[in-house]
């Protein structure tokens, strides 16, 4: 990771969506990115050249943005309609991102397509978040980790977020992925987490 | 050039090619579309899944170097997800669902910015009076025209247009709902429909969403609130703007909302499914609504 004076930032060619530039490289902000956010707390999975990142709900290409900087390759699943026609404004500056209009519950489909990667990234808003992590699963090379953005409020608006967590890392650890830490996204996020999944 | 038939399932296949002990048999080009095609044959198991090495694809002299790999995957998934897209856009529902969006905020900006104009011709002109100041719409903006400064009466005659401009949309959205959603359309009207469709998603959304659902599109901050802290259920969202609803007594508006609700979802299903206007159902549908408001239906 590349900071400057205590600022994250990544390597590439900036205005993707506008994001401020210093001294040639971009900001990347820690309250527009949760995995920005998870660096700027003390998350310790680092980006490295010679990643190959599967990266769950790509949304705007924002962060895929960042993440394709800093690593050898990104395959970016997105769903919906209208971020992935930015999502593939982005690719189109971006050689190194492979995008595709898929259902991250429906790992089938992008199946042939996507090889074994170091790092899996999901970000989705979708009431089940473990079994889409677990389902993802076999792309993730063993000793890769997966992080995984919770968002206790698109699960159950009713329960509290603490507790959503819980039951996602229960879950999951069920299924044999040990979330080895969680990191609560405050103050960038509100009721957000990423669990550390490190698969063995 | 015609991809061979689909590939059986012990035998994996990836986007570069086959596998077959531990041998893989490349595809015939580099061309997007025709591997893209053969894309849309594969079926893959994901209880026996191994994904792709990039190696299979170099070894098999399908690629040469992992940037070539790269490069060409990189080709046939834009190709893959613009091609997507362009089915997505194809549908006419999706630009209904803009326009009514683009309708809803001319709106908006209009009332705020007519608001503004009074307040400064207000506090220009004391003489305009309070009564003055609750003038709403057209009216609103005829009274700054004719007795406001000459920004005030620039920024009410631009109000005018954009007045006119969604009084055009407005139309248009009308008739076309009338041909995209036409029996949603016969039900609530061209706007409402159109904003039940933009709330769903598309059509086929629509379709499938449950009349209970329906009843309450547009209501999430109060279905949320009723969740978490158990107060009232909503009666109704979007559909409330349909006269009969917003028109019915109040003990009868839940029950108006409620058979409003599941003609809708009726209505939508023919819509989607048969795409033609019903006469029949609609005149038994209205019925259905008309009863539940207490007038007396035939």
């Amino acid at each position: 990771m590349i900071w400057i004076d205590g600022v994250l930032v990544s390597r590439g060619e900036g205005g993707v969506y506008g994001e401020r530039m210093m001294r040639g490289h971009r900001v990347w902000d820690p309250y527009r990115s949760k995995l920005a956010a998870y660096y700027y707390l003390g998350g310790e999975v680092s980006l490295e050249s010679r990643m190959r990142v599967l990266y769950l709900g790509a949304a705007h290409g924002t962060t895929v943005s960042h993440v394709a900087d800093s690593t050898e390759v990104v395959y970016a699943v997105e769903n919906a309609y209208a971020p992935m026609r930015d999502l593939l404004a982005v690719a189109s500056r971006r050689k190194n991102i492979i995008p595709l209009f898929a259902d991250a519950a429906q790992p089938s489909s992008y199946a042939p397509i996507v090889e074994e990667v170091d790092l899996l990234f999901q970000d989705v808003a979708h009431p089940d978040q473990a079994s889409i992590a677990l389902m993802n699963l076999p792309f993730l090379r063993r000793g890769g980790v997966a992080l995984i953005v919770v968002k206790a409020r698109s699960i159950d608006v009713t329960k509290k977020p603490a507790d959503v967590v819980h039951e996602v890392s229960h879950k999951l650890a069920e299924s044999g992925l040990y979330p080895r830490r969680v990191i609560w996204l405050e103050p960038y996020h509100r009721d957000h987490a990423i669990l550390e999944c490190p698969r063995d | 050039m015609i991809p061979g038939k689909p590939r059986s399932l012990s035998m994996p296949s990836y986007w570069f090619g086959d596998v077959t002990g531990g041998k893989c048999t490349p595809a015939g080009s580099h061309d997007p579309e025709y591997l893209s095609f053969r894309l849309d044959g594969i079926r893959t198991e994901m209880e026996s899944f191994c994904p792709p090495a990039w190696e299979a694809a170099r070894d098999s002299g399908f690629v040469s170097s992992r940037g070539e790999y790269i490069r060409v995957l990189r080709e046939v998934c834009i190709y893959r997800a613009e091609k997507a897209l362009a089915l997505v856009a194809a549908r006419p529902e999706q630009e209904l669902i803009q326009m009514v969006h683009m309708r809803d905020q001319l709106d908006e900006v209009i009332n705020l910015v007519t608001g503004r104009a009074l307040e400064w011709h207000a506090a220009r002109s004391p003489e305009f009076s309070r009564k003055f100041r609750t003038l709403k719409g057209k009216r609103a903006l005829e009274a700054l025209v004719a007795g406001g400064s000459p920004r005030v009466r620039g920024i009410a005659t631009g109000m005018m247009h954009l007045s006119e401009v969604k009084a055009d949309l407005t139309r248009e959205i009308e008739q076309m709902a009338g041909e995209v959603i036409p029996n949603c359309t016969g039900l609530v009207g061209g706007v409402v429909a159109a904003r039940l469709l933009a709330a769903a998603g598309g059509l086929e959304a629509l379709a499938r969403l449950p009349a209970g659902t329906i009843q309450v599109l547009g209501a999430r901050t109060a279905l949320f609130a009723h969740i978490r802290s158990g107060s009232a259920p909503p009666k109704h969202g979007i559909i409330y703007q349909y006269r009969k609803v917003h028109g019915a007594k109040k003990g009868r508006r839940g029950k108006v909302s409620r058979t409003l609700a599941a003609k809708i979802a009726l209505a939508a299903r023919i819509d989607y499914f048969r795409g033609e206007r019903d006469e029949e159902f609609l005149d038994t549908a209205r019925a259905a609504v008309k009863r539940a408001a207490g007038e007396s239906g035939s």
